[in-house]
């Protein structure tokens, strides 16, 4: 599996390395317009990740418009839905308007800061991305 | 706007919406209980909320609670699909309360950061068995029933991962001063900031540049240092922390609320860079952020300052797309919960500006002989409509309708009645008789203990009340109304009612009679023995009443709103409890007299009537005690001259006027000097060094800044 995670604050973007190396490589990003480039490039590698990490509050490009962005790459390029990168967003902002906004930009889960490994890790499962 | 009312945690949204659709379930089960059967809108209602209640604990990934609404949900399908015909219906609404209880204990464990680990496999087991059942029981009458199964719209999945323990952890303010030679003050500062930040989910500190501004060390020295610190560690803890580092003179811990986080936050910025400052550089923001930063806890973060231009252009990007949250959660948004200090103060200070208002319009000054007043009269009227009606809008503020309440109680008589095999059933009337929220709070374990006693020892067994030739079913009525300044709350059940033999005789043996003879006491003293602690005259203690404890915190909780307990029974009839709690009118009409020279105050409501006596209504008894016949009726009359030691009053019963004063359907005349007039009363309480006096229940301020003593009908005539 390929992941991404795109994170600006150092202590996070370790956390998650470390967290998600066990389940694939991990290419890890410090702001929005980052992740989005990579995740270009590997769309036209033909290698697209099966899962993407974005943290909102990020420089340059925040969560929300890395995901919007992301989306509609993905649709420009006719990707059908089942195919499309699942999206996850780690961040501490929990209210439930921040939330909801994901959702309706198409993130598939949102998590909430300090992160519950074992939660993340069953949403992986019921994703289908590990066993 | 829209997207800002939502302001919650995803986690309490849950809760709440969770919580109503509860409520909501059990509301449609028990208005159908006497139905015997689920109409189409209670099934479609049902289904809906399990529906709700389903997805969205999903998507919060409570299994448990996920599985176990599906189930449900499922046999609601079927219902709704297939129409069938012989539904066992208690047995359903025994399925339902158990699914509510479970979800309802499994949000007490959301609530408290616990985990959720409540099986609820059995339950789900027996719902499965129930759907068979009916199933099979219905399958000759429907023909062609669908197979129940997912209903068709297949949503796209969405998870929520709640952060971890958030709900734990605890606000502390931490101040900290050093001794006044301590070397570089500001870097042991910084030190203990550091230790700090091991334990710390958010921590802030002002002055915020001690590392960065050698001076800082003067400001810590002289205005001390403080923290403000959010974490699930204890005081001790952090007070270990804390003082590892050297010079400290003392530290204060306080825990706090998280809105005194916030405001903490926020006037820590004020007082060292000026506002002007702040937006020029905001580097200098006093206040520093560590990690999991929430926007609404810290104005300026130091992620959003580097990108402003970004949530600039993206906020009216996004309004737009809030309409499906803003449509869904249409019922929440239109209340605003509010700390109820607050509405004390303006209550506190709506008081003050009544005060005040009496005070400038029955200024001395006015009464200046020849002063044309015309228009000062017309915006006085003005001023007194408008205050009149702040006072009544923040009455109403505070008054919530006892419906809920009442609601609660339904369940209680449902599942009482069910575990002790009788047949009961609640009326209730009034419900939607409003009343303080503070009451709210303080009647609703009362009230249940109430209702429990009526069923478990007030109305017999099926058995034994077709035995009296009772009708079989039980009634128990749970009734509301104001009654002159008070709200009553009365539980009356047609069951055997008290003993008064047994309650004397108990009461004998624990000694409480004292040296009066067993006649000697009222009906009303004897039913008062079952308000003690410890007294009980159930032989048997069953699952719900019957252990002695019970009624004495009944009427500790009504006490503490300043109510008391009635009872009247009558052996073989039922019983009838009444809880009589004053609305919490401090602020009333009241008249106000005077007596030689000394104003009283009593509430307006409870004067019958203002009548002059001649002498020869006067009766006066061989002891001093004296009466007044007005219309054939008599009362006792109090002299307040001579009841408070006052000299020089009026004496002569003709000179004077009597004000007749009702309470409790008891009354009493009073004889006073003369009638003063009519005033709004702001009730304050007699200071506690003043020992308490007899009749008197507080004091008040007049308009022209004299203090009234307000006296009270209910200690009079005690």
């Amino acid at each position: 599996m390929k992941i991404l995670i795109a994170e600006d604050d150092f202590a996070s973007r370790k956390f998650m390395l470390k967290f998600l190396s066990k389940y694939g490589e991990c290419d890890v990003t410090v702001d929005g317009m980052e992740a989005v480039d990579a995740f270009l490039m590997a769309m036209d590698a033909d290698m697209p990740y099966d899962l993407v990490c974005l943290d909102i509050m990020m420089p340059t490009l925040d969560g929300y418009q890395a995901l919007k962005a992301i989306r509609d790459i993905e649709e420009s390029r006719n990707i059908p839905e089942e195919e499309q990168s699942k999206i996850i967003m780690t961040t501490a902002l929990n209210e439930g308007a921040n939330v909801n906004k994901a959702f309706e930009l198409g993130c598939v889960a949102y998590a909430g800061k300090p992160i519950d490994q074992a939660k993340f890790e069953n949403v992986l499962k019921k994703l289908g991305l590990i066993s | 706007m829209g997207e800002d009312m939502i302001t919650e945690g995803m986690l309490d949204m849950f809760i709440f919406e969770t919580e109503q659709g509860l409520e909501n379930l059990e509301n449609i089960c028990l208005e159908s209980k006497d139905v015997g059967e689920f109409d189409d809108d209670h099934v479609n209602g049902i289904f809906r909320i399990m529906h709700t209640i389903k997805g969205a604990s999903a998507v919060m990934m409570y299994q448990n609670i996920t599985t176990l609404s599906h189930k449900l949900e499922d046999v609601f399908y079927y219902i709704r699909e297939s129409q069938p015909e012989n539904i066992p219906h208690a047995e359903l609404l025994d399925y339902i309360f158990e699914v509510s209880d479970f979800i309802t204990g499994e949000l007490e464990k959301i609530k408290e950061g616990a985990e959720t680990d409540g099986n609820a496999d059995e339950l789900i087991e027996q719902l499965d068995a129930y759907l068979k059942k009916i199933q099979e029981s219905n399958k000759g009458s429907v023909a062609a029933a669908p197979a129940p199964q997912q209903p068709a719209e297949q949503e796209k999945p969405h998870f929520y991962i709640a952060p971890v323990a958030s709900d734990a952890s605890k606000f502390y303010t931490i101040y900290i001063t050093y001794a006044k030679d301590t070397d570089m003050a500001n870097i042991k500062a910084y030190i203990a900031v550091n230790s700090l930040k091991g334990i710390a989910e958010d921590i802030l500190f002002t002055p915020a540049d001690i590392i960065s501004n050698p001076d800082s060390a003067n400001v810590v020295l002289e205005f001390g240092f403080r923290i403000a610190l959010q974490t699930v560690e204890e005081a001790d803890r952090i007070m270990e922390l804390v003082n590892a580092s050297a010079g400290i003179e003392q530290v204060e811990i306080n825990e706090c609320t998280s809105d005194d986080f916030i405001a903490f936050c926020t006037e820590a910025q004020t007082p060292i860079s000026s506002a002007g400052e702040v937006l020029m550089a905001p580097v200098e923001h006093p206040t520093v952020l560590i990690k999991d930063q929430k926007p609404q806890t810290i104005p300026l973060t130091s992620e959003e300052e580097k990108k402003p231009s970004d949530s600039e252009e993206k906020k009216p990007k996004k309004a737009p797309a809030k309409k499906k949250p803003v449509v869904k959660k249409g019922e929440a948004q239109s209340f605003i919960s509010v700390n109820i200090k607050k509405m004390d103060l303006l209550m506190d200070l709506i008081g003050e500006l009544v005060i005040a208002e009496a005070v400038v319009l029955q200024n001395p000054d006015l009464k200046v002989p020849g002063l044309d007043l015309t228009n000062f009269q017309k915006s006085a009227a003005q001023l007194s409509k408008i205050t009149s009606e702040l006072q009544d809008a923040i009455m109403a503020m505070r008054m919530m309708p006892l419906k809920n309440t009442f609601q609660k109680m339904n369940r209680i008589v449902y599942d009482t009645s069910k575990k002790l095999g009788k047949d009961v059933e609640l009326q209730v009337i009034g419900e939607d008789t409003e009343v303080d929220k503070n009451i709210i709070e303080h009647i609703s374990d009362p009230l249940m203990h109430l209702i429990r006693n009526s069923v478990d020892h007030g109305i017999e067994s099926n058995e034994k009340r077709i035995e009296l030739g009772k009708q079989e079913k039980g009634k128990i009525v749970l009734e509301a109304k104001n009654e002159g300044g008070q709200v009553w709350i009365s539980v009356s059940d047609n069951g055997k009612g008290l003993k008064k033999k047994d309650i004397l005789e108990k009461a004998k043996a624990n000694g409480l009679l004292g040296n009066r003879s067993e006649k000697d006491f009222t009906d009303k003293e004897i039913f008062n023995f079952i308000t003690l602690p410890g007294f009980s005259t159930k032989k048997e203690v069953t699952e719900y009443s019957g252990r002695g404890v019970g009624m004495d915190v009944v009427v500790k909780n009504i006490q503490d709103v300043g109510g008391i307990l009635d009872i009247e029974s009558e052996e073989g009839k039922g019983s009838s409890m009444t809880m009589k709690i004053p609305l919490t009118l401090a602020i009333s009409d009241g008249m106000i007299f005077s007596v030689s020279g000394t104003s009283f105050v009593t509430a307006t409501n409870s004067v019958t009537e203002f009548i002059r006596v001649s002498k020869d209504q006067l009766i006066v008894e061989p002891d001093g005690e004296e009466y007044v016949m007005i219309r054939k009726e008599c009362y006792p009359l109090i002299r307040l001259n001579r009841f408070y030691h006052l000299e020089h009053g009026k004496e002569d019963i003709e000179e004077g006027i009597v004000i007749i004063l009702n309470h409790e359907e008891r009354q009493i005349a009073i004889f006073a000097d003369e009638l003063v007039g009519e005033q709004e009363i702001v009730v304050k309480p007699i200071p506690s060094y003043i020992k308490k006096v007899r009749g008197i229940s507080g004091c008040t301020q007049l308009g022209d800044g004299s203090i009234s003593l307000i006296l009270d009908t209910g200690g009079l005539l005690k």
